[in-house]
């Protein structure tokens, strides 16, 4: 056993809500900051630096909102930074908390942060400014409608329908229905999710996630301070990123620099993630995933990059049988995923948080028997930067 | 703890002020990138990871790191942006080469001026209900550390005076050619116009490789990381004494213990430090333990911290004259590391084999960095 390895021993989670009337912002990073403290039985001393995860500060209405947060992790007078890869923050900011202990530099490592996009008035109007002003904003995009071509083009290449969309809002709704961090719990059926309204087509109210408002902390340590100080832990053992090009228009169209019905960099942060922790059938050597998709359809393209299935497409047959249920072979978003919760700037470490209690056996009423070795991942920007992880017990 | 695998600063690109329409923001940034990258001389080809540092509001971007990630060659490659501080882009590339997952790294700050009004843009970074009214932007900021320095040390201002006289005589040696100090606009007490520059559209790049990558391609003029350190203060001006920078304090200690400095007054060559004001300056040359406040005024008199002196501070002329603003902490760092690898220009000195880059930014100094760089790697 490698005595360079960094092992994730504390995890704090909100309860996510459409607002929290009762918690600030800097309160709200509070909250899940304690929460991860007391999870990993340490005092403020013991953390050596900070990481802070925050997507677009728009959505809570101050520019470096990071700033605010300072007292709130702890980090007066501590080395502090702030990562921000939009929808794929949290992964990154979990991710630049290990290169902290990873270089050598430090023993303990807390990363954190909160989102108040419940409560930002309209989060798609900020993520429209995440185009070029010139060409691409003016049409007008969002996530959703850039996504739901994505789900056009996906339906177009493997024949997905949508109602094979709304059978991903199923399944994660009765997951989230045991999770109790989970925002959106309500279980709904198919009829239920067809009959929604269309926001854009082919993608309805209920194949899209809620605006979420909560906060996550991760504490990360040396594998040499965890021997040190007995504590038990889950390690990462892969860490990945990867980037697509910003311009939706180059990934459509007669020759596109990638196809938008697949997530071609996610698959390429998952190839180097999988290289990191040795794996080289993830089908077969993953117990369970959390992976990033805030409208139903872009579980498919997730599953497929992560190689959970033999080709791409594959994977709209497969969930249709069953396989990423709870009990079914690789569970896939067992926590009810970022379709039933999506607090923008964590979202992303939740998958984390998500997997690091599963290969720990500490899920709670959604835990997946056996799990020792869980991926996943995250995505920011116009689906454009990645980010994913191996977690191993 | 130092770093596991030591890095080194292999390339550098310094442009401060970019003038002009004829070039994109993304096609200056790609400007930058490469005049890095060429100056390491590799391609973009041998560079496993890429750090930038933006400010979503200067840009007028929800997640400005999008925009860049053509221009600094980010596609199908690992990319991370920190928009806490350009400086914070440095440390983290560092960080990764650290690990010995990575064996170089592409770092690129930004900060263009197109924003209508910048101290709007600064002042939505306020929290909304105590500091944005009154209303804060940096500027502001740095006035009240200079009012609270002015309070607490006698005959501080006539020693800021004088170091903004030594900055703006390097920056006349260092940038020749464009005209200097642009005008600052009106001021706030009891800050002048010659103790602040203008905002200026800049951009800075550098490269940075593992010892074995340093080693495979035989490259000689690169700049060792011997230590650095990080830190920040509180958000509230009100919880912090500005007459000191107990942050600054922290993160130099990080890098001088690293770097096994026990006596900094001795220990360097040359320091580039952020000097948004002479007052920021002068905090730093106390908080780096360059200089005691006791000794300010007859330091920044005698000509110690000047060209030629015993410790040359700014030659490049500092943020005093030129000044991009979100860029101006990486802007410090890369200075050091040509001046390590002899490629300074004209304000370069004989033999710098040690110097120390300070970086601060934020309201008042909020976040502060130190970063040694060595011509020799650590034995």
């Amino acid at each position: 056993m490698s005595g360079d390895r960094v092992g994730i021993i504390g995890i704090g989670q909100s309860a996510f809500r459409s607002r929290r009337d009762d918690a600030s912002y800097p309160e709200l990073v509070r909250e899940a900051v304690v929460l991860a403290m007391q999870d990993a039985n340490l005092d403020f001393d013991a953390v050596q630096a900070v990481v802070y995860s925050l997507s677009p500060d728009a959505m809570v209405g101050i520019g470096n909102a990071e700033r605010l947060g300072v007292d709130a992790v702890g980090g007066r007078n501590k080395p502090f930074l702030r990562i921000n890869t939009g929808g794929a923050t949290g992964i990154s900011s979990v991710a630049a908390a290990y290169y902290h202990v990873a270089s050598g530099m430090y023993d303990v490592v807390l990363t954190a942060g909160a989102d108040k996009v419940g409560e930002c008035g309209d989060s798609q109007t900020v993520l429209n400014k995440i185009w070029d002003p010139s060409y691409e904003r003016p049409l007008p995009l969002g996530t959703i409608n850039m996504l739901a071509m994505s789900a056009v083009r996906y339906m177009h290449c493997y024949g997905m329908t949508e109602q094979d969309m709304a059978w991903v809002t199923v399944k994660n709704r009765r997951h989230a229905a045991l999770n109790p961090n989970a925002h959106l719990r309500k279980i709904v059926t198919v009829d239920e999710v067809m009959e929604s309204r269309y926001i854009s087509w082919p993608i309805k109210l209920l194949d899209c996630c809620p605006q979420s408002t909560g906060g996550a902390a991760l504490v990360l340590a040396s594998e040499q301070y965890i021997r040190d100080n007995q504590r038990d832990a889950v390690w990462i053992t892969g860490v990945g990123h990867a980037a697509e090009t910003y311009w939706m228009g180059d990934r459509m169209g007669n020759n596109p620099t990638a196809e938008h019905a697949d997530a071609f960099a996610l698959g390429r942060s998952f190839e180097k993630s999988y290289r990191m922790a040795g794996i080289t059938e993830p089908a077969r050597q993953v117990h369970v995933a959390e992976l990033y998709a805030p409208f139903s359809n872009t579980e498919f393209h997730a599953i497929d990059a992560a190689r959970l299935v033999a080709r791409p497409g594959e994977s709209v047959a497969r969930l249709r049988d069953g396989e990423f249920e709870l009990g079914g072979r690789i569970p896939v978003n067992a926590s009810g995923g970022t379709l039933c919760t999506n607090a923008i700037a964590v979202t992303a470490m939740a998958r984390v948080a998500e997997i690091a209690l599963q290969v720990w056996g500490r899920a709670g009423e959604h835990q997946v028997q056996g799990a020792r070795l869980g991926i996943a991942s995250g995505n920011g920007g116009d689906h454009q930067i990645f980010g994913t992880m191996v977690i191993e017990a | 703890m130092g770093l596991r695998i030591q890095p080194a600063v292999i390339g550098c690109a310094i442009r401060p002020a970019i003038t002009g329409r004829d070039r994109s923001l993304e096609e200056m940034i790609y400007d930058t990138a490469q005049l890095a990258l060429a100056d390491a001389g590799i391609d973009i080809d041998d560079i496993d990871g890429i750090l930038v540092g933006s400010n979503d509001q200067f840009d007028g971007r929800s997640i400005s790191v999008m925009m860049a990630s053509g221009s600094v060659g980010g596609v199908d490659r690992d990319i991370m942006s920190t928009p806490s501080a350009s400086e914070h882009a440095f440390i983290m590339g560092a960080l990764r080469v650290a690990t010995g997952q990575f064996r170089s790294q592409l770092i690129v700050s930004w900060s263009p001026t197109e924003v209508s009004s910048m101290s709007e843009a600064q002042r939505l970074g306020a929290d909304p209900y105590f500091h944005r009214a009154l209303p804060l932007d940096e500027l502001s900021a740095h006035a009240l550390q200079a009012s609270a320095l002015e309070h607490a040390v006698p005959h501080v201002r006539d020693a800021a005076c004088a170091i903004a006289e030594k900055n703006r005589t390097h920056g006349r040696l260092a940038w020749p050619d464009p005209p200097l100090h642009p005008d600052a606009g009106p001021m706030r007490w009891p800050l002048t116009p010659t103790m602040t520059s203008a905002p200026v559209t800049g951009c800075v790049a550098l490269v940075m490789a593992s010892p074995d990558f340093v080693a495979e391609r035989g490259l000689r003029d690169v700049a060792w990381i011997g230590g650095m350190g990080w830190a920040t203060e509180p958000s509230f001006l009100g919880d912090r004494d500005l007459a000191t920078a107990p942050a600054l304090m922290a993160a130099a200690q990080q890098a001088y213990d690293a770097a096994g400095i026990t006596d900094p007054s001795a220990a360097f060559d040359l320091v580039e430090a952020t000097d948004a004001t002479p007052y920021a300056e002068l905090l730093a040359y106390e908080a780096l333990s360059l200089c005691p406040r006791r000794d300010w005024m007859a330091r920044a008199t005698d000509g110690s911290f000047a060209r030629g002196g015993r410790l040359p501070v700014n030659l490049s002329g500092g943020v005093l004259t030129w000044n991009p603003v979100f860029c101006t902490g990486l802007l410090r760092i890369a200075e050091i590391a040509n001046q390590i690898r002899g490629r300074a220009g004209a304000h370069q000195i004989a033999n710098a084999r040690c110097g120390l880059a300070h970086a601060g930014s934020g309201f008042a100094m909020q976040y502060q960095a130190a970063v040694v760089l060595a011509r020799e790697a650590r034995a």
